[in-house]
């Protein structure tokens, strides 16, 4: 719990409420502070602000409605009224390559970022224990000089052991923390994001010489293929995905595409999909080799055209012999008429091209999944062609260099953790024992504009702009075939004693004892970007750099699942959810109100079912039951989905949080917290869909699940005939 | 000749994100009710998604349909309300005027789509929030109704533009916020009096049907059916 | 001997309103503190919102307008019954009209409180009144809420003419029979009555007008009532038997509501001279008629839906019958029709008792019957995504509440200041007919006593 959000909030909103109360009784010792406007802004008259939107690695361009009004902001430390130009609305950036003009549902909720209520509106230091959340503010140069005084400390202690721990995000942002770690001596930064697909990059890197996620062309595709990728909902690149989408069946011609989903569980994106097949999860992979088998088989291509992604794959060249259709069925669950079917038209109608993400990778073979699928188009050649899958030219990407946080945590504690939008404590399984790991770090400091439960931890807050105060980029991975890369200034000024986290490490930089050297380029990240962000700093289109020998062939195994089958006879399914992704969104309020697209909950939490389980516990909807994996346990109130089946369960993530503000705070539960403890081998990354659960029915109905519609069918049963 | 507004939804390509549910939230001051008012089913999504399932696992599908006030040309609302709040214009919107109503709520009642939401408290934005509101759009007291309007403030601000800037209005030039987001381009929208426009287009689809039809509304939203890839899936 | 006869008459009748007895002043304190609750209810809904109450999207409308129909149909005993008696000239009618028109101004009075009470913005409702106003508008005509303004508001009007006509004789007589204070109050209200053939000839042809008049009002009030649900959509609202249906419905409950007056003061005030077995028992007759014609329209109109099996009427039908709403509907057929046709069509079971039983039942299930009306159907529109629940939250139940103390409370006090039972046509009642001898008349009188 953080008293000190409210606590800060109430003074907050004391001074500036008695100082306008006050100012009503004319005393002219208590007048409310009136600052000069600090731009003309014609009332009632808009002006548009490009800016980037910062709450997925998509990095899609947005403008942001600007106009005037009177906020009451802080100049100096100091409260006060003014008027200024207020963003108002977010749209998608027409003249911009991925969004296009459109703006996804998240997108849309971005701009209460910057009118949070509880918003850090000034740096603090922590003023009770750790984890507490107790907090003073204090001013920016107090503020600073703790900063500085640690980090000349790690810095004199010999090998700077800093750790800044964010998102993987390729930028300019980036770039420079690195510059600065680098100058520190401190090793490359840390990034952590439990949804993000270090299995499909090294997959990628494999089999194609790109450690990159692919960009779809999905707008001249004839035969989109998805294996468990939510692609249209929060996968890689959404946005960049539905507007493409959109033009697929938009597309003029007459000739459908056919677009197959490939999952255990529908999701949002397979609800749209023409065929859906029903998959048991971790063995998506089989099912791409069984096409492969069959198309191979059929004559339709020969092994060879799959290059080196086929020689990738345990059995290729012999035509993946293991891989008939019936022994596809077997492992799959997909009936075998099926997959031959699906082979034979993915191989016939192109361009087809064939995707894999997310949950799939999250297994124990789950670069053997990616594997096989970067065979699968290969095969059918839809690398690099139009209607087919892409890698978008990429400068240098500083996260290959990024360590991981698993990394971290495993080598010696840092004496400063420096973190930038990450929550581990909340994002992480607690098997990591995130928050132990924490205890051991002497000095944490939070750039994060919230506190939640891993910036509660914090000695120091030093609160960074909201993206629409500062100024931002982007250069993500993929979405589009050329090369894009986002710079905006701020379309606002700020409203509180906030500092851009750039600029704050350029300037603790410059208060070193020991000062950087070489020197930083720049003085200010406003600097940077105006200088670097030009067209020439433009990758060239990337040679496939292939790595010097071919790897042995991985073979495709199932998947290794935690938790014995009779103790725990359920498959745990967590997944990224429409409105809070990873959970790092929960405190919007828009979105916790946003019905979610296939149960339409608002503010809540929920486990999907099959109805026959729900008959087997004797559960109805809202009813509370107990999710325990071998790594602990969580109680939500079911939901009785006809998009699951009898051997799995499945939980959005984004609920659960401790602390994250008053709309999150001590909602819901988070599956995240209850996952084993089990990685992908090649990668380290956690294979958070290899968990297996048990589930027991503990009360009645409480009311926690808040469902916005009523009935789910639109013929109910008992509308249907005379009874 | 006059415009007459209308909107073409295609459920084809309706992916079901619901960024229109929140763009329209943004662009029309909706409030936001918290959990304990949305538990007692008092949530103001103007527009909804719908979703129906078909079917039983693994032969599920899941039908999404945008919902928002279909401003019918025989609006059963309108004819019941008491004092005139809710009226057709003459460009064809069905028109909810907030100074007019008393919160009788048979507006509500009477509309079959239950697209109509009621104020049941003062909306309350906490600060500072309300910095966010946009200030082309009335913000509602309690007791009064309201709905989609198609974003009637982008109209009037069109056709002023195109006034100042001595031009015809072309086909495009107004998008109702949910059809500016829309990622897929599901919605669009546009004046069925320009027979060149795509809404007016559209509307004439094979594939266009009405919600509620036999009601005999006269919805002014279309909605294109989903098609079915050519081949029958006979597996 | 007329004249002792018609002494004591008045003397019983004024009698309560000349000696107060301390349960008098302690009912009115209870019934008052509850009043003051349900006004203490509304005003928490003033100032907080409708939200209060437990209507929601997208059940819109609840208590308050299940209590609004409530009301207006236990009005519709009085005056119906009141005028039917009188034109038929039904004797036994004489000791029953005051009580019965009583009901029927108290219960309109109470009932046009609810559309206040359910509007959004109440400090507006006077906006559905036809008047030249500065937004240059007339109310909507086409709205049923606006036919309802009508309606109700001529039914009012009506009714309290028709209550009031008849006490001016009655406020004459205790006139001249007090002092003081009272003297002067009551010679007000007199309007300078002095037993005139003149005055007498105009009363009577006033009476007689307004019984012809009051009939089709009343009618076409709940008729009117009733269209503001089968005017719209709403499954198994916009049925065309709500007319006739409502309107039984509304006679139905307000002949039980009469019945439990008239026992409530036979006792209190010790009315057993006046209000014999034999005026139960013939309102019991009358009772039992309704409940079986409305046992005709309920099962006329579900067998209709049922046979009808239109899906979206099918959602509500089996919701009452065997959903959520199931026990609330079996009660009401209980309380409605199953009870009152066992008991009330056997003489020895027509017990002064048993008819009140079986009518607190009919109360309860038609009140029900109102509810079942407007929250089922509610529930369940046309579009499954968009169902929902009702459930009520307590200031609508403290309202309710409130209304029916109210009622009480009214009762109370207009029996403190009026006779509850009109003196003079209760001596018209002795007063053999001029056209026929004293000893035709006794013996026509002694038909109409009470049997043992």
């Amino acid at each position: 719990m953080t008293p000190m959000d409210r606590r800060r909030f109430l003074k907050v909103t004391a001074i500036t409420g008695t100082t306008a109360a006050l100012a009503g009784c004319g005393n002219p010792e208590n007048q409310i502070v009136r600052f000069i406007p600090e731009e003309e802004l014609v009332p009632g008259i808009a002006v548009w602000k490009p800016s980037v939107c910062p709450l997925c690695a998509a990095g899609c361009g947005v403008i942001a409605r600007v106009m005037d009004g009177e906020a009451e902001v802080f100049r100096k430390g100091k409260p006060g009224l003014t008027r200024m130009g207020l963003a108002r609305k977010l749209e998608g950036d027409p003249a911009h390559p991925l969004s296009k003009g459109r703006l996804c549902v998240r997108g849309q909720a971005a701009v209460q970022v910057t009118y949070h209520p509880d918003r850090l509106v000034a740096p603090q230091r922590r003023s009770g224990d750790r984890g507490t959340g107790q907090f003073t503010e204090i001013s920016w140069e107090e503020a600073l000089s703790l900063l500085t005084e640690r980090l000349d400390a790690s810095m004199a202690a010999g090998s700077a052991q800093i750790a800044f721990l964010s998102r993987p995000r390729p930028g300019r942002r980036h770039e420079l923390v690195a510059e600065v770690l680098r100058r520190l001596g401190a090793p490359a930064p840390v990034t952590f994001e439990i949804f993000d697909d270090a299995v499909l990059r090294h997959a990628n890197e494999l089999s194609f010489g790109r450690h990159q996620l692919p960009t779809l062309d999905l707008a001249h595709t004839r035969y989109l293929v998805s294996f468990g990728a939510d692609l249209l909902g929060t996968w890689n690149s959404p946005l960049a995905h539905s507007v493409a989408y959109g033009a697929m069946r938009h597309a003029p011609g007459g000739v459908r595409p056919k677009f197959v989903q490939v999952e255990p569980r529908m999701s949002q994106t397979g609800a749209s999909a023409d065929q859906w097949l029903a998959v048991r999860p971790g063995t998506e992979g089989a099912l791409a080799l069984g096409l492969a088998h069959v198309i191979m088989k059929a004559g339709l291509r020969a092994a060879p055209a799959a290059g080196r992604a086929g020689a990738l794959v345990d059995g290729w060249v012999s035509g993946l012999p293991d891989f008939t259709p019936e022994a596809v069925a077997r492992e799959t669950g997909v009936p075998a008429a099926r997959v031959d079917r699906l082979a034979r038209e993915f191989a016939t109608y192109g361009p087809a091209v064939a995707v894999i993400g997310g949950a799939p990778l999250a297994h124990t073979n789950g670069l053997a999944q990616a594997l096989a699928v970067n065979a699968l188009n290969a095969l059918v050649g839809s690398i690099g062609v139009e209607g087919g899958t892409a890698f978008m030219p990429q400068s240098a990407s500083p996260q290959a260099q990024a360590r991981t946080l698993r990394e971290t945590m495993a080598a010696a504690p840092p004496q400063v953790l420096l973190l930038d939008d990450a929550n581990p404590v909340f994002a992480a399984p607690a098997a990591w024992k995130v928050t132990e790991w924490l205890r051991q770090v002497p000095f944490i400091a939070s750039f994060g504009s919230f506190i939640d439960e891993t910036s509660a931890h914090a000695d120091l807050l030093l609160p960074d702009h909201s993206f629409l105060e500062s100024w931002v980029d982007s250069a993500p991975e993929s979405g589009a075939t050329s090369f894009v890369a986002t710079v905006a200034p701020p379309a606002m000024r700020p409203l509180y004693d906030t500092r851009a986290m750039p600029d704050v490490l350029l300037e603790a930089g410059r208060r070193l004892k020991q000062p950087l050297t070489p020197p930083m380029p720049w003085q200010t990240f406003e600097e940077m970007l105006q200088t670097a962000a030009t067209p020439e700093s433009a990758p060239t289109p990337a040679a496939t750099g292939r790595p010097a020998a071919t790897p042995p062939p991985t073979a495709w195994r199932a998947p290794v699942l935690d938790g014995s089958a009779d103790e725990y006879p359920f498959h745990f399914l967590p997944f990224a959810s429409q409105a809070f992704l990873d959970g790092s969104l929960a405190h919007l309020p828009w979105l916790q109100e946003l019905p979610d697209p296939l149960t339409t909950a608002m503010w809540s939490s929920w486990v999907e079912i099959n109805v026959r389980t729900a008959e087997q516990l004797g559960v109805a909807d809202g009813d509370i039951v107990e999710v325990t994996s071998t790594a602990g346990s969580l109680r939500a109130p079911v939901v009785i989905s006809p998009g699951i089946g009898p051997d799995a369960v499945a939980m959005p993530v984004g609920q659960g949080h401790e602390t994250f503000t008053r709309y999150a705070s001590g909602r819901g539960a988070n599956p995240l917290a209850i996952l084993a403890p089990i990685a992908e081998p090649s990668t380290g990354q956690l294979a958070w869909s290899a968990t297996r659960v048990k589930l027991a029915k503990v009360a009645e109905a409480d009311g926690s699940l808040i469902l916005f519609a009523g009935a789910t069918r639109e013929r109910p049963d008992h509308t249907k005939g005379r009874g | 000749m006059a415009h007459r507004w209308g909107m073409v939804v295609d459920l084809d390509s309706c992916t079901g994100c619901e960024a229109c549910v929140t763009a329209c939230h943004a662009e029309n001051n909706i409030p936001t009710v918290g959990p304990t008012e949305a538990a007692r089913g008092r949530a103001m999504h103007w527009l909804r998604v719908e979703r129906y399932w078909e079917g039983d696992f693994p032969d599920v599908k899941v039908k999404f349909k945008p919902v928002m006030c279909q401003h019918c040309d025989n609006a059963p609302c309108e004819a019941v309300c008491p004092t005139y709040a809710s009226h057709q214009t003459d460009e064809g919107l069905n028109a909810q005027v907030y100074n007019r109503c008393i919160g009788t709520r048979y507006c509500a009642n009477a509309c079959s789509y239950n697209v109509r939401f009621f104020n049941f408290f003062n909306p309350q934005w906490e600060k500072p929030l309300q910095l966010q509101l946009n200030p082309d759009v009335s913000v509602r007291e309690v007791g009064v109704m309201e709905k989609c309007t198609f974003c009637v403030q982008r109209i009037k601000a069109g056709k002023t533009a195109a006034k100042a800037e001595d031009r015809e209005l072309k086909d495009g030039d107004i998008q109702p916020a949910c059809a500016q987001s829309c990622p897929t381009g599901s919605i669009i929208f546009g004046d069925l009096n320009d027979h060149e426009s795509r809404a007016a287009r559209f509307t004439h689809s094979p594939r266009g049907t009405k919600l509620l039809e036999d009601e005999g509304t006269a919805p002014k939203v279309t909605y294109l059916q989903r098609q079915s890839w050519n081949e029958p899936d006979t597996q | 001997m007329n004249r002792t006869r018609n002494n004591r008459l008045a003397d019983d009748l004024v009698r309560p309103l000349l000696h107060t007895s301390v349960w008098f002043y302690g009912g009115v304190l209870v019934l008052a503190s509850i009043v003051a609750c349900g006004a203490a209810a509304w005003a928490y809904q003033l100032w907080y919102g409708m939200g209060v109450a437990g209507v929601n999207w997208p059940v819109f409308w609840g208590f308050y307008e299940t209590n609004f129909v409530f009301w207006i149909g236990i009005s519709h005993a009085g005056t119906l019954i009141s005028a039917i008696l009188r034109l038929v000239n039904a004797r036994w009618r004489r000791p029953v009209t005051r009580c019965a028109e009583v009901i029927t101004a108290f219960a309109l009075m109470i009932g046009a409180i609810f559309p206040i009470v359910h509007l959004g913005k109440p400090w507006l409702f006077f906006w559905v009144a036809p008047y030249p106003s500065s937004r240059e508008l007339w109310p909507n005509f086409r709205s049923p809420l606006v036919w309802d303004f009508f309606a109700i508001n001529t039914y009012l009007i009506g009714s309290l003419l028709f209550l009031l006509l008849p006490m001016i004789p009655d406020f004459a007589l205790i006139r001249d029979r007090t002092t003081g204070r009272r003297q002067r109050i009551y010679g007000a209200l007199a309007l300078g009555w002095q037993g005139t053939t003149t005055q007498w000839h105009r009363l009577e042809a006033a009476m007689q007008i307004m019984a012809v008049a009051i009939i089709p009002v009343a009618v076409s009030v709940h008729t009117i009532v009733s269209f503001d649900f089968s005017m719209v959509h709403v499954p198994m609202w916009h049925s065309t038997i709500f007319g006739p249906y409502f309107v039984a419905g509304a006679i139905f409950s307000g002949i039980a509501a009469l019945i439990i007056a008239m026992a409530a003061l036979r006792r209190m005030l010790k009315l057993h001279a006046y209000l014999h077995p034999l005026h139960f028992d013939n309102l019991a007759k009358l009772l039992l008629l309704m409940s079986l014609l409305w046992g005709y329209f309920v099962f006329s109109e579900r067998l209709t839906v049922w046979y009808g099996n239109v899906p979206s009427e099918m959602a509500v039908f089996w919701a009452t019958q065997r959903g959520a709403f199931a026990p609330f509907y079996w009660t009401m057929v209980v309380c409605n029709f199953v009870i009152p046709v066992s008991i009330l069509s056997f003489r020895r079971l027509r017990t002064i008792p048993g008819v009140v039983l079986v009518s607190c039942g009919v109360v309860v299930g038609m009140w029900l019957e109102r509810f079942l009306i407007i929250v089922p159907g509610l529930s369940t529109k046309q579009l499954p995504y968009t169902w929902g629940h009702y459930a009520p939250r307590p200031a609508e139940v403290v309202i309710m509440v409130a209304t029916f103390a109210a009622m009480a409370l009214l009762y109370m006090l207009f029996s403190k200041f009026v006779p509850i039972i009109s003196i003079w046509e209760m001596k018209v009642g002795n007063q053999p007919h001029p056209a026929v001898s004293a000893d035709e008349d006794e013996e026509r009188q002694g038909l109409w006593r009470a049997r043992p």
